[in-house]
């Protein structure tokens, strides 16, 4: 497939300008699984503070603490790498996305400054720094749902498509809330367990629903998409993806259903399923557009900067890729090595 | 109206840019004066050194936490708010940016959790050693903005070829032409945003109760340094208007608030630019000593604001913001070097210090930070309406954005920044009035 393509652009494989374009869409592909998954069940938490208790707000934002610092960076590498690396598309992109694009940043940057502030600010101040941080989660799923619901229709701009990406929006935030539920389940014991599982159970079914529109819209409103599944091999691939994803949504909800009846075991599993849901559903779209960044009027290479520039830009994605990885190895092993008690706060800590 | 959008578009972008570009500055001149504070501590044991840390710490973590917050605001900008501009410097602008946000990843993954929650982990060495690279980071992030926007104003290196700027020589972008002074402005004017900061802070302080040895040894460090980056100022501050003058006649007669090209070549100190009627109102010039800092023509005449006629900038902007920015530069430039001479039991000692001469610090703990944000406005306002300097104007890259889009946008940014700002002024109150408490994350990653 990518000889014909290749063929096709009058190229060939080994040409950079071929295949630099692919490895960033690659990477960028990588980053916003990252991002959708790590970052997602952050701000599935971050919104879920909105319905918990008072007094399990503050542990649950603690529970986000250790991952917090690599989870807020996946979406502003994205966000980066794009930029970088497709520097000819990020602006007839970006300019249809106003409004989504702004809703997010604002959460986005609502939250990351909440989370560091609330450590920071007196106790009696607390509270507002975790409502800030339920908004900015809230900003940042509805942004990031709108930023889709634009995208799979195409960004045509007439009043029934902005109610649609209203919709997509409020969607992603119970797809946040899922995701952030079936984490809790994971991860803490008790009430607050039972709690999420109640809660996940209220979003799947708009989470469903969500997921529906979008895929049924994306081939509705783009006819070569339409086209481009309808063969017989696309059809029986769309079909096992489908069976999948429903197989997924049934056993997430079975098994948050028993947690709920406090049945024990199978905790990690509805949060794995969680993600394979999210991950089929990015693969799905990727796929449905690809090559294209614009659905039949930009393809990757037409977005993708002048193969010097990109090369600068690998070159510095290969050399910081090993540094982080090694310096957050050993951060880590120093962290969860032998003591494993909390140290009690102290000079300096 | 056609020219709402493109205003709006200007207050939300600048006002954003000016925001991170603050904070970013605030975080990068603590984590320097913190190193100083951490190796000073480190060789002379001395508890003062480390209190110091330990209370500046606290303070460099917010100011980090409100720049890392602000990049990706202002990134996103650069598509939803200029849509056209990455169409054209994409190729230039593509690596900068990416390398900005590798060098902020980079730091903050690897040093900035062990250098804020990890002192007690790690050896003493590795603690210090995570400082500097935090600090050095910071440095190398601020470098790849300033060359991102230096470029913009004198853009070197690159061709235009079929309405798009192709590389030819990264060094001549990276180090374009206004690079070096930009560059030294923003590091003095960052460490004197910080310095007058601490001054400002010590001194009130001091002026409530005993000052301990923490506070005396920030307030002697932050006057040296102040006295130091004031006088650097004015060299630095001198050879960047000739600069302008070289590279952005605009600009240039713009901050001289000269108008007539053919006019007897003049240097307004004060007065008002009346726009309207292109002319000065109740100037006080320097005559012919400010010539220097005019640009010319190919054949010696000076520029006048006249030549270009329908492309100024927002004169009356540019000069008030330069003249504030120069005004407060020569105020601390006064107050630091009083602050050597002032006459107390030991040199630079705190505790000595007389309550009036500290509550002249106190009104001055914003001095600094003012200044940053006002000469970023000379920079940014001061070359619009172009966005690459004389080739790409504003308005061509602006996006097909709704005028209420903009003004929901605007509105929204607005209260953000507000609130965020209100908070770090009464968390610096707070821990100013009662210290500072020990901070842990649960969990404890680093």
């Amino acid at each position: 497939m990518i000889e014909t393509l290749a063929a096709a652009l009058g190229t060939n494989v080994g040409n950079p300008a071929f295949w630099m374009p692919l490895v960033f869409m690659g990477l960028l592909l990588l980053l916003i699984a990252a991002g959708l998954v790590l970052d997602g069940f952050d701000i599935g938490v971050g919104l879920l503070l909105g319905v918990a208790p008072a007094e399990e707000r503050g542990r649950m934002m603690g529970l986000l603490s250790p991952w917090r610092d690599a989870n807020e960076f996946w979406p502003l590498l994205g966000v980066a790498l794009f930029c970088a690396a497709f520097p000819f598309a990020w602006g007839t992109i970006l300019s249809k996305l106003y409004g989504p694009m702004t809703l997010m940043a604002l959460g986005m940057m609502l939250r990351s400054v909440s989370f560091e502030f609330r450590l920071r600010a007196r106790t009696d101040k607390k509270p507002r720094w975790i409502f800030g941080f339920w908004l900015g989660s809230l900003l940042a799923a509805l942004g990031q749902g709108m930023v889709l619901g634009r995208v799979v229709t195409g960004y045509q701009s007439d009043a029934g498509y902005g109610w649609f990406s209203v919709f997509v929006g409020l969607c992603a935030v119970a797809a946040y809330v899922l995701l952030g539920a079936c984490w809790l389940v994971m991860r803490v014991d008790g009430e607050l367990q039972r709690r999420a599982a109640y809660w996940g159970r209220q979003a799947i079914r708009w989470v469903a629903v969500g997921m529906v529109a979008v895929a049924v819209t994306l081939g509705l409103a783009n006819a070569s998409i339409f086209y481009k599944w309808s063969n017989d091999a696309h059809l029986g691939a769309a079909a096992v993806v489908w069976v999948v994803m429903l197989l997924c949504f049934v056993a997430t909800e079975v098994l948050l259903a028993r947690v709920a009846r406090r049945e024990a075991g199978g905790y990690a599993t509805p949060f794995m399923l969680c993600v394979v849901l999210f991950l089929l559903m990015l693969v799905g779209l990727a796929y449905s557009f690809f090559p294209y960044l614009i659905l039949d009027d930009m393809t990757v290479w037409d977005g993708a900067g002048a193969p010097e520039a990109m090369r600068l830009v690998l070159s510095g994605a290969i050399i910081a890729v090993p540094v982080v990885l090694v310096f957050n190895v050993l951060a880590y092993r120093s962290v969860f090595g032998k003591e494993r008690r909390v140290p009690p706060p102290g000079p300096g800590a | 109206m056609d020219l709402l959008p493109l205003l709006l578009a200007r207050v939300q972008f600048v006002g954003s840019f000016s925001f991170m570009a603050l904070f970013m500055a605030l975080a990068l001149a603590l984590s320097w004066m913190l190193l100083y504070f951490k190796l000073r501590a480190r060789w002379s044991g001395a508890p003062g050194w480390t209190a110091a840390y330990r209370f500046w710490v606290r303070i460099f973590a917010l100011c980090f936490a409100l720049a890392l917050g602000s990049v990706l605001p202002l990134l996103l900008q650069f598509g939803t708010i200029w849509s056209g501009l990455l169409d054209k410097i994409g190729n230039v602008a593509g690596p900068l940016v990416g390398f900005g946000v590798l060098t902020v990843f980079v730091l903050k993954s690897c040093f900035l959790g062990v250098m804020l929650f990890g002192q007690r982990r790690v050896s003493d060495l590795a603690h210090t050693l995570s400082v500097f690279m935090v600090a050095l980071g910071q440095l190398l992030a601020m470098g790849w903005l300033v060359s991102l926007h230096t470029w913009m104003q004198t853009p070197d290196g690159a061709t235009l070829v079929d309405g798009r700027y192709e590389v030819y020589d990264w060094f001549a972008v990276v180090f374009n032409p206004s690079f070096g002074y930009a560059m030294g402005l923003t590091l003095l004017g960052a460490a004197l945003a910080v310095a007058f900061l601490i001054l400002g802070v010590t001194a009130l302080q001091a002026l409530r109760r005993p000052v301990d040895e923490g506070e005396r040894c920030a307030f002697k460090t932050a006057a040296i340094v102040a006295a130091l980056a004031s006088a650097l100022q004015v060299p630095v501050a001198m050879g960047a208007a000739d600069q302008v003058a070289l590279y952005q006649p605009a600009k240039a007669a713009a901050l001289a608030g000269y108008w007539q090209s053919g006019a007897q070549p003049s240097w307004a100190v004060v007065g008002w630019p009346d726009e309207a009627r292109q002319r000065m109102l109740g100037e006080w010039t320097l005559g012919g000593q400010g010539a220097r800092w005019l640009g010319r023509d190919g054949s010696g005449n000076y520029l006048g604001l006249d030549k270009f006629s329908g492309m100024q900038p927002p004169v009356a902007l540019v000069f008030w913001a330069a003249r504030v920015a120069a005004a407060l530069g020569g105020l601390m430039l006064l107050a630091s070097w009083l602050t050597l001479l002032h006459p107390t039991s030991r040199w630079l000692d705190l505790a000595t210090m007389k309550r009036g001469w500290l509550r002249v610090l106190v009104g001055l703990m914003g001095a600094g930070v003012l200044a940053v944000v006002a000469s970023w406005w000379v920079s940014l306002l001061g070359q619009q309406p172009f966005v690459v300097s004389k080739v790409i104007t504003q308005s061509e890259i602006l996006s097909p954005v709704s005028v209420w889009e903009l003004a929901c946008g605007l509105a929204g940014y607005a209260a953000l920044y507000a609130v965020l700002l209100a908070a770090f002024v009464g968390m610096v109150r707070h821990a100013t009035r009662y210290g500072v408490v020990p901070v842990r994350k649960a969990g404890g990653a680093a």
